[in-house]
């Protein structure tokens, strides 16, 4: 049986993917946003395996204005499907039209299906079919996409019309003087073309159509013929022929509406009424950032919360408990354990034994031994005689610190101290008291030991479910896999790939939102809202939706520029959105505000590092269009405004699965390659330590390696190598470097490498010992805090090139290596500049140290303030021209 | 015709004006053509903010903004 290929046509939201995905059962996205399809798309009839449905992108006419005009021109009329499915927002007859009497002219037979006539009706409007198909001279078919029905019937009709070859004539739309001169034209072409192609090349000439032209290879003397055949009509009508073209098309089409379409008295439709509300001069933006607070609330600061918590600590952690019963049990009786401080009891007392001269070497093994194990009977002895050794001397330990959950000492409101200095002793505010324990006598660390022994342990629980990497490790145990193998699945692999997965749950709940706000059409209305203010920067509003996107990850957010038509505007936009703070750069933030505030809990934190990454978008935005690669207004803001309406569940899914599928991706192959050739960076090096051989190896399991083996890695060969880079920027150790080359893998990799090569194990970015080390790398000799050199390397990680997945899809979305390597260049030099202006004005203006790097630093600054404030680079400024021209006529 | 001609962005919300002409590059004009702002096509102001404007034209709500409302010149 022989293959047939048909292809969707129609206009944006004309619900063509729907028909798509309905049809081939693939899982296209479907949005209320025009232009969600760039690329063609292609697969398999359900019914009949031998039919194939091309979806094409959303067009409103066959002539190249945009891209997606382009692929869709070029395989309509290059690649010439069997047959061509045309489907017509009823709703919007008019404008569908338009392309529909293009389609005809391609010398495809094109079946026409109204989608969308439910919603029709209910305005109270009748189509009759029967006299359109007359009309257009196709056959019309009444459909609903969404609602699956008729479907069967379209696409028979379009099979019976491709095996047929039923090429239509195209509709007689023009007035007597064009079609005259169009069949004139036609006796010119007619040798230079197939047969079926005569109409659509004689339009094209007629239009001057240059791309088209040029396909036919006429004789300059046939161009000369069709030249003035066109000039007479354009004389005739005195206008140029495009717009003859255009204008007699509409002019059909409303004769077509006036005898097809009784339409009923119109009413100010629900989305109008919203529009009002909505794009309102004054409401319109407090509107905007009213819902966007809301959407970040619930995905950054509670429900994504929750869940990143559970991916981080539970699934990639210690375990979780399926039963939320068994969860909050476990929450109490760890609440009452913490309450005991046993702990702490413990190390007092351990502590003021070992200060009163006896040995607890033995012990302290013992007590660790029992917390695994509490029926060992050697450690028991151990402990017994202990306790009746240290009784019998009397020892009490008194004004025991204690500690919470995280390690941090507490005050005696139960705060955190969040001060600690390089001993590791907190450092006390004025007033602030230490909580301690008053005394623990030999009795009480028996208890304590005891108590240990029964700590709440997850496991114990029914509803238990074993981690990600504990279940691994037990695979990897079982099959007697080498201590390197399971160094490497475990700590390479799986926590590699695990630290980037874990932010699926709140990119989850942000893109259930945002996509919400996509489907039912308020998106559309907000790239209109902040194109008022955008447009000020040089960018243009529809550049705001991928940044919006961009703060749960960059990789959707590069993504969906692809919707900006205007070159210019798509490729600066693709650029520049990942400067805004993504999920994985937060745990950057709560890193560096535990250090300047001791805490991240204030509200206003993450707010400010979007301003400041929307800051730097400005701030770049404006000296980029001062060059000439940007010159130019952005393109002049057209767009369509669907009418609102309630995703249905399956494409509102479609689509979040659509953005959160692009980053496992992007996790399951980049960032696993990464992982793992980082992991081998910071693991293997030469062994040069006091004592060492200087061979090269695997360097935790080499002979004498020292507990901060990572300082002889390859990792630190590189990072020392690259460290001068960081220097200006008043970080120049090795581990900077080292921790910014592993954050291009996935930026909270910044907080976990410092964690790796400081050796503080699982610390968080929320544990003051976290804080202090962080802290510790800006501190000099003298104790002072660089808080300059500190913000300046957070604002370079912040700025700089994404992570490897985000830059993947740069590359992808510019199409062009030199456009590739400008973004990622431009990045990392922006961020930079930005790193060491901070870094020196702090150290001059709090420390007064200036040097050649201050220089230098002014001068960036200086010309960063003269690339913004210089007038535009020579171009048109036409928009301009247009309004003075007309407000000086109208004087 | 004598009917007082203004660019669409100055038109007031909630009137109902004609297109009278296009101007801007090739491209540009073509593209508006597509979008329904021929000559003599009825245009309705639903919404207008500085100059931003959002209209009903051939049946499709469309939001223009300042400078593409300015390309356009309607009589009202």
């Amino acid at each position: 049986m022989a293959e047939t290929t048909i292809g969707l046509a129609g206009n944006p939201n004309c619900g063509k993917t729907t028909l798509f995905n309905e049809l081939t059962g693939s899982n296209g996205y479907v949005g209320n946003w025009p232009g969600v399809t760039v690329e063609k798309k292609q697969a398999a009839w359900r019914a009949d395996k031998s039919v194939t449905f091309v979806d094409l992108p959303g067009i409103y006419s066959l002539s190249p204005y945009t891209p997606e005009e382009v692929v869709s021109r070029d395989y309509i009329v290059g690649e010439r499907p069997d047959a061509v499915i045309n489907l017509v927002d009823v709703t919007n007859l008019e404008r569908n039209l338009y392309l529909t009497t293009q389609l005809l002219e391609a010398g495809r037979p094109v079946v026409i299906g109204l989608n969308m006539c439910d919603l029709l009706k209910e305005r109270g409007d009748v189509i009759d079919a029967t006299s359109l198909s007359q009309r257009l001279g196709a056959p019309v078919v009444e459909v609903s996409a969404l609602r699956a029905t008729n479907l069967d019937a379209l696409v028979s009709k379009a099979v019976a019309a491709g095996k047929a070859g039923e090429i239509p004539a195209g509709a007689r739309c023009f007035s007597p003087e064009v079609e005259e001169a169009l069949g004139k034209i036609a006796t010119i072409v007619s040798g230079s073309c197939d047969a079926n192609l005569v109409r659509w090349y004689s339009v094209k000439v007629f239009e001057r159509d240059s791309e088209a032209v040029k396909q036919l290879h006429l004789s300059s003397d046939q161009l000369n013929q069709a030249e003035k055949i066109v000039k007479a009509v354009e004389k005739a009508r005195d206008d140029d022929a495009e717009s003859i073209i255009t204008s007699d098309r509409y002019d059909w089409i409303a004769e077509t509406m006036g005898a097809c379409v009784k339409k009923a008295p119109k009413r100010l439709s629900m989305s109008e009424r919203i529009d009002k509300v909505v794009t309102n001069r004054v409401l319109g933006l407090p509107i905007f950032v009213a819902v966007m607070f809301v959407v970040y609330y619930l995905a950054v600061s509670t429900v994504g919360t929750w869940g990143t918590d559970w991916a981080n600590d539970g699934v990639f952690g210690d375990g979780w408990l399926w039963n939320p019963a068994d969860q909050a049990a476990y929450e109490t009786a760890t609440e009452e354990y913490d309450a005991g401080y046993y702990g702490d009891k413990i190390d007092g007392f351990l502590a003021a034994a070992d200060a009163a001269g006896l040995d607890t070497a033995d012990v302290s093994d013992a007590v660790a031994a029992l917390a695994e194990d509490p029926e060992d009977a050697d450690a028991q002895a151990v402990v017994t005689d202990f306790v009746a050794e240290a009784g019998a001397a009397g020892i009490v330990a008194t004004d025991v610190p204690m500690h919470d959950g995280d390690g941090n000492f507490l005050d005696a409101n139960e705060e955190v101290v969040t001060r600690i200095d390089a001993e590791g002793e907190p450092v006390l505010a004025d007033g602030q008291e230490l909580a301690v324990i008053d005394a623990v006598t030999a009795a009480d660390f028996a208890d304590a030991v005891a108590a240990q022994e029964s700590a709440p342990a997850l496991e114990d629980y029914g509803s238990f479910v074993p981690s990600v990497p504990s279940v691994i490790e037990g695979w990897l145990a079982a099959a007697g896999a080498s201590e390197f193998v399971t160094a490497l699945v475990l700590d390479g692999i799986v926590a590699g790939v695990g630290a980037v997965l874990g932010f699926i749950p709140q990119m989850l709940v942000l893109f259930v939102l945002l996509c919400f706000l996509e489907d039912c059409g308020y998106m559309s209305r907000v790239a209109f809202v902040m194109d008022r203010v955008f447009r000020r920067f040089g960018l243009s509003g529809k550049s705001f939706i991928p940044m919006l996107i961009s703060s749960g990850c960059g990789v959707p957010g590069v993504m969906a520029t692809k919707t900006i038509e205007n070159e210019k505007d798509r490729r600066m936009t693709a650029m520049l959105t990942t400067m805004i703070p993504c999920g994985a750069k937060t745990p950057i933030i709560a890193l560096v505000m535990g250090v300047l505030i001791g805490g991240s809990d204030a509200w206003w934190v993450a707010p400010m590092f979007y301003f400041l990454g929307l800051a730097a978008i400005i701030v770049s935005a404006l000296m980029l269009k001062k060059t000439r690669m940007f010159a130019g207004d952005p393109a002049p803001f057209v767009m369509e405004l669907p009418n609102y309406h309630l995703p249905t569940l399956k494409s509102w899914w479609l689509h979040v699965w659509e953005r959160i599928s692009a980053y496992l991706k992007k996790a399951t192959t980049i960032i696993f390659a990464a992982s793992v050739v980082v992991w081998f960076l910071l693991e293997f090096g030469f062994a040069n330590w006091e004592g060492g051989n200087g061979a090269f190896g695997f360097l935790s399991l080499m002979d004498g390696a020292p507990e901060y083996y990572t300082d002889y890695s390859l990792l630190a060969i590189v990072g020392n190598a690259v460290a001068w880079i960081f220097a200006p920027l008043g970080a120049d150790t090795w581990q900077a470097a080292a921790a910014s080359i592993n954050a291009l893998i996935a930026k909270e990799n910044l907080v976990s490498t410092f964690a790796v090569i400081y050796g503080i194990g699982d610390a968080t970015e929320n544990s003051v010992t976290m804080w202090s080390g962080f802290a510790g790398m800006f501190t000099d000799a003298s104790g002072i805090l660089h808080v300059g050199a500190m913000c300046a390397f957070v604002a370079f990680n912040m700025l700089d090139a994404p992570c490897f997945a985000a830059i993947g899809t740069i590359r992808r979305q510019m199409d062009s290596p030199k456009w590739f390597w400008f973004a990622i260049g431009y990045q990392c030099v922006f961020a930079w500049a930005v790193g060491l202006i901070i870094n020196q004005l702090w150290e001059l203006f709090a420390l007064g140290n200036f040097g050649v790097w201050t220089v230098v630093a002014f001068v960036l600054l200086a010309g960063m303030i003269f690339q913004i404030a210089r007038p535009m680079p020579k171009t048109e400024r036409e928009d301009e021209k247009i309004l003075s021209d007309l407000s000086e006529s109208a004087a | 015709m004598a009917s007082p001609q203004l660019p669409l962005a100055m038109a007031g919300a909630d009137e109902v004006v004609r297109v009278a002409r296009v101007r801007g590059d090739a491209g540009l004009r073509q593209h508006l053509a597509e979008l329904g702002f021929v000559e003599g096509s009825e245009v309705k102001v639903v919404s207008r903010a500085a100059g931003d404007v959002i209209v009903l034209v051939k049946g499709a709500r469309l939001a223009l903004n300042r400078s593409m409302a300015s390309h356009i010149t309607v009589s009202i």
